[in-house]
């Protein structure tokens, strides 16, 4: 694959082309449109916060909480909906695999962006709520755009490779149902990490492991409060600090390579 | 996943005289033959040492060359391998073993209207099945008027899809195909839009492509057969059965079946 030709004027065209279609469909027919891009993690939103925050009382130790626990539902939306749409893509896309030639990653990527313009568009609300919060704003946000691309490079990877396999065994898409209601618990969106700390300090450096953990951490400790507890700050080995960067490394490079195998044969097998 | 070596399909450029270059050309597919979609039947499927496919041949070692500007025929009955051909020359299909090589630009029309979404309206279908042959929004731009009028459905272009009529709906894919610019135009079965006024535009205009551009024309019409080729390929079991004259090939493909 050699870059100039993946990223041609044609390929890009019709990656613009699929992405804007992706998202106008989203909603087509709803009375209030696009503005569900907003409302819908929001009500999640209010529900976690009536729940965990109010009537469990988590989080009485971190400092704007809310904000903390919509910065992180905000996070685990984009990771659900980004690799959800995209292991799906392939096979949702098959009418156009099977009747013109193009490079398969497109319909990949173009899915998982529609997750993207989401997730910024949150973004936006996630700091004006940190604004009226009372959240200073630092230098520090700067940094996260990286943790964010971190976030979008994982689920990528993910899209890549168990949407291939989804293609010739499409259990995969209720395997992953599943697999991400069981990460929701792994990873601390609605919990403190500092509440599993103290019944195990072990069990919560095993939970800043996950990639996704690490990220989510890291964009709450640069956006909302340096008081987060992070995969740097918690974990003191530094080989397991770059662990989850070196996970989804690992899952990216073999993403590649079994799509781009596995995609020469797509239009045959879906 | 393939024991053979796979075939390789060049595109290249050159001042060369031959379009297509097509050297023992094979390509088969693995039809499953229990339902072997999902985990648990694989898993039962490779515990008993059942494959869980069979292996269906349907291009048989092809051998052609096309010249540039040929009009030509692609003939034969129905599971021939006609339409594989045309989706392995097109770069849909992977071929299995053996060569294709292209020279210049080809614009493959396996179907008409790639893309076409009824939720949305003709308007932004034009935009979305022209991204899918490679125009950019400004080129759309430049040749809507030219669209809409050919098509003859202008006063329906802000509605939605799903409220055209299925002749309109291909109308409007054919309207938006033939402003594709490429050196190699596939066409697969498209000949036959619309009503009688409308079949005439069409035939209009694949007159007009006879000498100026190569096309390969997959059809079970031997009417356009001999109207629009100057050469035409009968195709039986993957292989080639006959090549060359266009009434010659019209009339072998009648005795298929006698």
């Amino acid at each position: 694959m050699d870059i100039p030709k993946v990223f041609n004027k044609k390929n890009r065209i019709l990656l613009a082309e699929l992405t804007k279609t992706d998202f106008k469909l989203r909603y087509q027919g709803s009375v209030l449109g696009y503005l569900w891009a907003l409302l819908r993690p929001l009500m999640m939103f209010a529900i976690l916060y009536m729940v965990f925050a109010k009537l469990l009382k988590f989080g009485n130790d971190i400092p704007h909480y809310p904000v903390y626990l919509l910065c992180g539902t905000t996070m685990w939306s984009f990771f659900t909906e980004c690799t959800s749409q995209g292991i799906q893509a392939i096979v949702v896309r098959g009418d156009l695999i099977r009747k013109i030639s193009f490079p398969k990653y497109i319909v990949v990527v173009s899915a998982t962006l529609t997750a993207v313009i989401n997730m910024l568009i949150n973004l936006v609300v996630v700091i004006i709520f940190a604004l009226i919060n009372g959240v200073e704003p630092s230098w520090t946000w700067l940094l996260v755009p990286l943790s964010l691309l971190e976030l979008y490079i994982l689920s990528l990877g993910i899209s890549f490779l168990l949407g291939a396999i989804n293609v010739r065994y499409r259990d995969i898409t209720s395997i992953w149902d599943v697999i991400i209601q069981a990460l929701f618990y792994a990873v601390p969106i609605i919990y403190p990490i500092s509440m599993v700390a103290s019944s195990s300090i072990v069990a919560a450096k095993v939970l800043l492991l996950n990639p996704i953990a690490q990220a989510i951490q890291d964009i709450r400790h640069n956006l909302i409060t340096p008081e987060t507890i992070t995969t740097w700050n918690y974990v003191d080995n530094s080989f397991l600090q770059i662990l989850p960067i070196i996970l989804i490394i690992i899952v990216m490079i073999l993403a590649a390579l079994y799509f781009r195998k596995k995609s020469k044969f797509f239009a045959e097998e879906i | 996943m393939l024991k053979h070596k796979i075939g390789t399909r060049k595109e290249i450029v050159t001042n060369g005289d031959i379009a297509i270059h097509v050297s023992d050309l094979h390509k088969s597919f693995k039809l499953p033959t229990e339902k072997a979609f999902g985990l648990k039947q694989a898993f039962f499927n490779r515990l008993r040492g059942i494959k869980g496919f069979k292996e269906q041949k349907v291009l048989n070692g092809l051998n052609f060359d096309i010249k540039k500007g040929e009009f030509i025929g692609i003939v034969g009955r129905n599971g021939s391998g006609k339409s594989t051909l045309l989706k392995t020359l097109a770069g849909i299909y992977y071929p299995q073993k053996g060569e294709i090589i292209i020279d210049g630009n080809l614009i493959p029309f396996i179907e008409l209207g790639v893309g076409f979404n009824p939720e949305l309206t003709g308007r932004e279908n034009v935009y979305l099945n022209g991204a899918m042959l490679g125009f950019s929004n400004k080129e759309i731009n430049d040749m809507y008027e030219k669209i809409w009028d050919f098509a003859e459905l202008k006063d329906f272009q802000d509605q939605k899809l799903k409220n055209y009529s299925s002749g309109m709906q291909v109308r409007l894919a054919f309207s938006i195909a033939i402003r594709a610019r490429g050196d190699i135009l596939l066409l697969d079965e498209v000949l036959a839009v619309g009503d009688a006024a409308f079949q005439q535009k069409c035939n209009d205009y694949f007159a007009s492509l006879k000498g100026k551009q190569t096309v390969i024309l997959v059809t079970h019409s031997m009417e356009n057969v001999v109207k629009f080729c100057n050469r035409a390929i009968l195709i039986e079991d993957g292989k080639i059965k006959h090549d060359g004259n266009p009434k010659k090939i019209a009339e072998a493909y009648r005795k298929l079946w006698n």
